[in-house]
């Protein structure tokens, strides 16, 4: 690893990058250069980034139309409240950030694991799992969407049809609606994950093992005393990040079935998106602008304990 | 693991490849390690011992469970990997009713090539095709532009603002997208300054302009900026380089490895959007393929519908068989950079 | 040392011309609306709705031509055909934003909306000037006249609720397709027939994306109910808990889970549901008497399939639900492109329903280019005009009237109802959740669904 460079020491100023203390000196000392190559970043965060944050807590107080605004107060975070399809969201959002987890965590660490173990073909294995995660969300959705078909030569009816299972509703029914949505998800993203952890695997200190074994520790052994504390790191961040992404999840809801039936995959995105984009006449951009803020607050902190917590484990 | 902690162990994640290739070996000379060459050196690190060691590997119960493991991870990655990709191109041959009613038959009543020339024709894929392509390439040309001289300037300029500059990019890091949707609109509607006469939609900067707000892009080149040997530049400058020339000639060829990551993070962002375009690209003569293909689902027939998809699939699955090596890395980066 | 100055002034220069260059180019021929000519001579630009995006190109091909004939007649007239669909968010940042098309239509039930937010133009004086303004149907023109009692939008077309369904499934069920059912009970036992014998869905309805309440609503009037009184002085007052909604809602249940003749598809709107029934997969839906049009057009349907008859009325006062769109002009535009939008209302929507040459020119074109001439419409005129309009057409009518006889025949026995006014879509949207449950659960309570229905709806309407 090359040696990296200490960039919080006070550097040594060359003569040419002394204070300006005036415009002339400034143009002179570079500080024209310098401001054109931050023009682009700056142009473009200010206006599509740090504005729109800061319009959007605005807004959340505001009632506007497009055309004029007013102050209205707390009155869009009390409707958001007020509305009973918020309970809903956030029960259906943690609904698949739960099911996420617990279908879609396990499975790329184990992946990894085993695919870390194979002398030869990782290669193709890598570019076999990292295949979904190369097509595009909406062809995904859109092909998932004809695989779930109900009907019994429906795609997977017909599969379950050759082991001796009933058509089943799928994303028709209230309570396989979530699930579904979620295997496709898990489907479209492991591979990312598994790149992943095999990077992450790929830099366990070879001594460790070593080690290990010096004492006697079979494969199993090893891998949990060694492989996962070493991986811990970047599970703790996949795992965080995961809930981070599902919390926000809109993509699948939206394509695959609109929220429904009966609001049963309705998540807190696609609340927001409604808010403010699904009538025709003009939404209610106050209300959208109020529940992202919230869904932003209530993640910003979620993250903070979180790493609070895992700092305190890493460190035990 | 502390936050440094962490970009220790990202940094180590990242170092192998990016230090092999980035570090030139000679001062001023950019050139890439050659993709053989670093698969040569890829495959000792994976000759490197893993869990299992050798010694272990010469029992026959072991051998047994990894050949085991072998069939398992073969034959499940391509049937959850690869099956969906092959069932949607046999479909895309096939007629309507033999999917819907024999959904695993292999083309019992012969293969219909012409779905995918009505999809092409009918369908028009190829318009839409075009204007994903385009862009793919606009957010990619935005992406770079930004990024490079961002990092640039708060990596090697280095003016008073930078740390602000700094910090308030990062701060964006952890704020959700979601936060940025309306206002956003808004502001595509109606810019600043300008008034709605000049609203930005069916315009495609209104897509490429928010990528390009990419903290997480910025991040990236600004770690490699900063991990490129100092002595190297402060060599180009006393040759009397200027930041133009020190910019385009000496930190750019340095920079291949992270830029062809930025790239990669570019295009497969701007070919899987769908919420933004379809937000700001109402005119369906400008949609990309994401937004297009539900939109026209209930008035095209399953065979085309799917020859749709199936075409919509080719240029990333086949860009992705050519740069593996890319996508994988950049893959593996993307993640354990965060943070 | 190399003057820093110059190039950085190269490069600031550079830089600002590319990124002008850029916003020009690509802005070039975005949807901004763009004021007509002075008058002094030049054309006059004017911008008008077309289809939905997806529509056949046959249909474009016929536009195309009615265009022509429109530009031949008006010179000075430069006629642009946008692609248009009334949804989804870009209608109303469009709206807000000025740059729908120039002509445009909207539904009777947003009319009330537009009105109030000012965003129709007033057309009063220019309905007078072209001489019809008596001619409407009172109760159609109602919905587009403001509280001011001026006039906003020409009524073009209306639509009563049909029952459509697919003459050979008929035929394969062992039913006769020319005499279709006339009670729910013969829907329900037909449904059933086409179920067991070709394993289609018997019967199906809509049930997402604010269509599930529509049909709702329709299939309650049906069956006697109303969900909504209106008050009278600008307040409604919900009435989802009435027996024609109960009705209709047991019918469902009905069909979905005792007699398992709904098919497996829950999930249907407008457009999935007109591709299901064009793929022979559905043998009997409502929905609006005009959809023919689409179904071929869109939507590849055989005609040889199609049937329409009446929706079975039950209870005590059914009726049929009606709708239909109003063509109104952007309020934003100037002086000489609002002449000519009128121009273009009255040539291409208005004048072939009550002159004859008007009439046939445009039968005309629309049957040389393959498209559907004389599907059944409600008059938004009177009836007798309507019908001596038909008589006008009659040589080029290329619908097969005959298998739309059951509907033809009866609708004018129906009280038409006009959808409810108070927060109509937002209502719909309410009630798409109360049809899903019920598909959906067998255990559905239909009385509490209602109930709960009804009070979320009076919070929205006391607002």
């Amino acid at each position: 690893m090359a040696t990296q460079p200490d960039v919080d020491a006070p550097r040594q100023v060359p003569v040419r990058e002394r204070r300006a203390s005036n415009p002339v000196t400034w143009v002179r000392s570079g500080g024209l250069t310098k401001l054109l190559f931050a023009l682009p970043l700056i142009f473009v965060f200010t206006i599509f980034s740090w504005l729109p944050i800061a319009r959007s807590v605005i807004m959340s107080f505001q009632k506007t139309n497009l055309i004029t605004s007013q102050w209205v107060g707390l009155d869009n975070f009390v409707a958001v409240l007020r509305d009973p399809l918020l309970g809903t969201a956030i029960a259906n959002t943690g609904y698949f950030a739960l099911l996420a987890l617990v279908m879609g965590f396990p499975i790329p660490i184990i992946m990894a694991v085993l695919m870390s173990e194979v002398r030869r073909g990782k290669g193709l294995y890598s570019a076999l799992a990292y295949l979904p995660v190369v097509i595009p969300p909406v062809v995904a959705v859109l092909l998932w969407k004809v695989f779930y078909d109900a009907s019994p030569q429906g795609v997977f009816n017909t599969l379950l049809g050759y082991v001796g299972i009933p058509p089943q509703p799928f994303l028709q029914s209230q309570t396989q609606a979530m699930p579904a949505l979620v295997i496709e998800a898990t489907w479209a993203a492991a591979g990312g994950s598994i790149i992943i952890y095999l990077a992450a695997l790929l830099i366990v200190p070879p001594e460790l093992y070593d080690a290990a074994e010096v004492d006697g520790a079979g494969i199993w052994r090893k891998i949990w005393h060694v492989t996962l504390p070493q991986m811990r790191g970047v599970i703790f961040v996949m795992l965080i990040l995961q809930v981070l992404a599902t919390a926000q999840v809109f993509l699948e809801p939206y394509l695959f079935t609109g929220g429904g039936p009966v609001h049963a995959t309705t998540t807190i995105l696609l609340l927001i998106y409604n808010y403010a984009f699904k009538n025709s006449l003009g939404g209610n951009y106050g209300m959208a602008t109020a529940l992202s803020v919230m869904l932003a607050i209530f993640l910003a902190l979620l993250s903070w304990v979180y790493f609070r917590l895992t700092n305190r484990w890493s460190t035990s | 693991m502390t936050q440094t902690g962490f970009s220790r162990a990202a940094e180590a994640v990242i170092a192998p490849d990016v230090e092999q290739a980035g570090a030139p070996q000679q001062p001023g000379q950019g050139r890439l390690i050659s993709w053989r060459q670093r698969r040569r050196e890829n495959s000792m690190l994976d000759s490197d011992r893993s869990i299992i060691s050798t010694a272990e590997r010469r029992q026959p119960r072991v051998r047994r469970t990894l050949r085991g493991v072998h069939v398992f991870l073969f034959v499940s990655l391509v049937v959850v990997g690869l099956g969906p990709l092959l069932w949607l191109a046999k479909s895309a041959v096939t007629p309507t009713q033999d999917t819907l009613q024999h959904p695993f038959a292999l083309w019992p009543n012969g293969i219909d090539w012409a779905n995918l020339s009505q999809a092409w024709n009918d369908v028009e894929i190829d318009k839409y095709f075009l204007n994903t392509v385009i862009i793919a390439a606009g957010a990619w040309v935005f992406q770079l532009l930004v990024a490079t001289t961002g990092a640039y300037t708060l990596s090697i300029l280095r003016p008073r603002y930078a740390g602000l500059i700094n910090a308030l990019v990062l701060a964006t890091l952890f704020i959700p997208a979601v936060v940025l949707l309306v206002p956003l609109y808004l502001t595509v509607v109606s810019p600043p300054l300008l008034g709605r006469d000049y609203s930005m939609l069916n315009n495609y900067l209104a897509v490429w302009l928010p990528m390009a707000a990419n903290a997480f892009n910025i991040l990236l080149v600004k770690r490699f900026f900063d991990n490129l040997p100092r002595d190297v530049i402060e060599a180009a400058r006393t040759d009397g380089a200027g930041p133009f020339r020190l910019f385009w000639s000496v930190v750019l060829p340095m920079s291949k490895p992270i830029l062809g990551v930025v790239s990669v993070f570019a295009i497969i962002a701007a070919w899987k959007d769908f919420l933004w375009p379809m937000l700001v690209l109402p005119d369906p003569a400008r949609q990309p393929l994401s937004v297009r293909l539900p939109a026209v689902q209930s008035q095209t027939e399953l065979d085309v519908f799917l020859a749709a998809l199936a075409i919509a699939t080719v240029i990333p699955v086949v860009m992705f068989l050519l740069f593996q090596r890319v996508f994988l890395r950049s893959a593996g980066l993307g993640g354990a950079v965060k943070g | 040392m190399r003057s820093i100055g110059r190039k950085t002034a190269i490069a600031g220069v550079t830089l600002a011309a590319g990124a002008l260059l850029l916003t020009a180019c690509s802005s070039d021929d975005g949807n901004n609306a763009s004021p007509g000519a002075d008058g002094s001579g030049k054309k006059v630009e004017l911008r008008v709705a077309t289809f939905p995006p997806g529509a056949d190109k046959a249909a474009y091909d016929a536009f195309a031509v009615q265009e022509k004939q429109f530009e031949d007649a008006n010179p000075d007239i430069d006629v642009i055909g946008v692609e248009y669909e009334w949804t989804g968010p870009t209608f109303a940042v469009q709206l807000a934003g000025g740059s729908l098309p120039d002509v445009f239509t909207v539904p009777f039930t947003d009319t009330k909306t537009l009105l109030e937010n000012g965003q129709l133009m007033d057309v009063t004086q220019e309905m007078k000037d072209l001489g019809y303004a008596d001619k409407f149907n009172p109760i159609i023109l109602d919905g587009v006249t403001g509280t001011d009692g001026n006039v906003y939008g020409f009524p073009r077309q209306a639509y009563a609720m049909a029952l459509h369904y697919n003459r050979n499934l008929f035929e394969q069920a062992g039913l006769d397709p020319n005499s279709p059912p006339t009670t729910w009970d013969e829907v329900r036992a037909d449904a059933k027939a086409i179920a067991e014998k070709t394993g289609k869905a018997g019967y199906a309805q809509m049930a997402i994306n604010n269509t599930g309440g529509w049909q709702l609503t329709a299939t309650t009037v049906a069956h006697g109910g109303r969900t909504q009184i209106d008050n009278g002085d600008g307040t409604y007052t919900e009435t989802i808990n009435n027996p024609g909604t109960k009705a209709a809602l047991q019918f469902l249940h009905d069909v979905r889970w005792e007699d398992n003749s709904f098919g497996s598809k829950f999930d249907l709107d407008w457009g999935t549901i007109n591709q299901e029934f064009a793929a022979g997969n559905i043998g009997m839906y409502t929905s609006g008497s005009d959809v023919y049009t689409a179904l071929v057009r869109d939507f590849g349907m055989d005609p040889a399939q199609y049937g329409m008859t009446v929706v079975p009325m039950d209870g005590e006062d059914p009726g049929t639900l009606g709708g239909g769109d109003v063509a109104v002009i952007s309020p934003t535009i100037d002086d000489a492109t609002k002449a000519a939008a009128v121009k273009w209302i009255d040539w291409y929507y208005m004048q072939k329903l009550m002159n004859e040459d008007a009439a046939v020119t445009d039968a005309k074109a629309l049957s040389d280019a393959g498209q559907a001439v004389g599907t059944p419409v409600l008059p938004v005129l009177s009836k007798d005009l309507y019908e001596q309009s038909l008589t006008w057409i009659a040589p080029y009518i290329n619908v097969p009237l005959d298998q739309m006889k059951p509907f033809t025949d009866h609708i004018w026995e129906q009280t038409p109802v006009g959808e409810p006014k108070g927060k109509t879509q937002e209502i719909y949207a309410l009630l798409d959740p109360v049809v899903q449950a019920v598909l959906t659960d067998q255990n559905a309570d239909i009385d509490a669904l209602l109930n709960q229905a009804n009070s979320d709806a009076q919070a929205l309407l006391d607002q």
